[in-house]
């Protein structure tokens, strides 16, 4: 399992990312998350939307509400033009992070 | 039997006294909470065992409103916020320099001084202890309506006191002891009473958290 700070860390590029294939909803972000990280990656569901309104209201993502194909209300969201930005500053310090990482690790190897 | 319907509409009471707002964010969280249950049940859990699973992991009331809260930095909130801040130093300002006054500055009599202190002492504990015997009151709109009634209706009864009451007490005959120390009594109950309404405010707020609290533990 992935320590708190971490997975409270890369909820935003997450959600970003997860954002800019597509619109998506709260219940159906925190699956794909959980899926694409075997599980290892848990968010309190909860927690998600207090984020997602920080982030609706920096204007990274916009939302909307709709139905789900069974009629109930669903809140939608997806990327606006700064979360775009912003997704790509992410991936680039998270890339860099990762960059560091892997090659520190090597080096133990050598 | 359970019945998730009812169980639902309890759960949104517990979120709407912890001070989730609706109709946003509490219309988002039911909608996650009923996929949820939803998802579960069509995998073969129970409706309950599917409800409590869902209700555990969408989290806490009292975290998600801290959460919650984080975003909420609209200018009624700080504005809200300040005003509470600019009220409390005030007050604290006024009591210190009513202590002062009773016990240094004046001859204030010892009847005059412990009832003073009476007044001092009555609104520490309405202030502290209120919420003890005050009702909750889980509907968060209602709650707001009746604090901001309740501070209303001490700011009017301060201005009653100060323009009719007061001018009343200083014209009185000299057989009654219009003295300073005597009018400050009057005007620490006076104030007494006011702050007794916004206590109120305060205690059903406070009331309505600890419920909240043994809700979810």
């Amino acid at each position: 399992m992935i320590r708190k700070e971490l997975v409270a860390a890369s909820a935003e590029p997450l959600i970003l990312s997860l954002l800019a294939k597509g619109e998506s909803y709260g219940y159906a972000i925190i699956q794909e998350v959980k899926a694409r990280s075997d599980g290892n990656l848990q968010w309190t569901d909860g927690m998600l939307y207090p984020v997602l309104h920080r982030m609706e209201h920096r204007g990274l993502i916009k939302s909307r509400w709709g139905e789900s194909e069974t009629g109930r209300k669903r809140k939608y969201y997806s990327l606006k033009k700064d979360g775009k930005t912003a997704m790509a500053k992410h991936q680039e310090q998270w890339s860099m992070v990762h960059s560091v990482l892997a090659g520190l690790q090597k080096e133990q190897y050598v | 039997m359970f019945d998730l319907e009812p169980a639902i509409a309890n759960w949104r009471q517990q979120m709407l006294a912890a001070g989730i707002q609706t109709p946003m964010p509490l219309e988002e969280l039911e909608s996650h909470l009923r996929e949820a249950v939803e998802q579960q049940m069509r995998s073969g859990v129970n409706a309950q065992q599917a409800f409590e699973t869902a209700v555990r992991q969408i989290g806490r009331a009292r975290e998600l409103k801290f959460e919650f809260k984080k975003t909420d930095n609209s200018i009624g909130a700080r504005f809200a916020e300040l005003t509470g801040i600019a009220w409390g130093v005030i007050a604290g300002w006024f009591l210190l320099w009513t202590l002062f006054f009773l016990f240094t500055v004046h001859d204030v009599n010892w009847v005059g001084r412990i009832l003073g202190l009476q007044a001092i002492v009555s609104t520490g504990l309405s202030w502290r202890y209120g919420y003890l015997v005050l009702p909750v009151i889980r509907h968060r709109h209602i709650r707001t309506m009746i604090g901001f009634a309740c501070c209303t209706a001490g700011i009017v009864w301060m201005g009653i006191f100060v323009k009719l009451i007061l001018p009343s007490l200083v014209i009185l005959p000299t057989t009654v002891d219009t003295s300073p120390a005597r009018l400050m009594v009057s005007f620490l109950w006076a104030w007494t009473v006011a702050a007794t309404l916004a206590s109120m405010a305060h205690g059903l707020e406070k009331a309505a958290s600890r419920q909240d609290q043994h809700a979810v533990s």
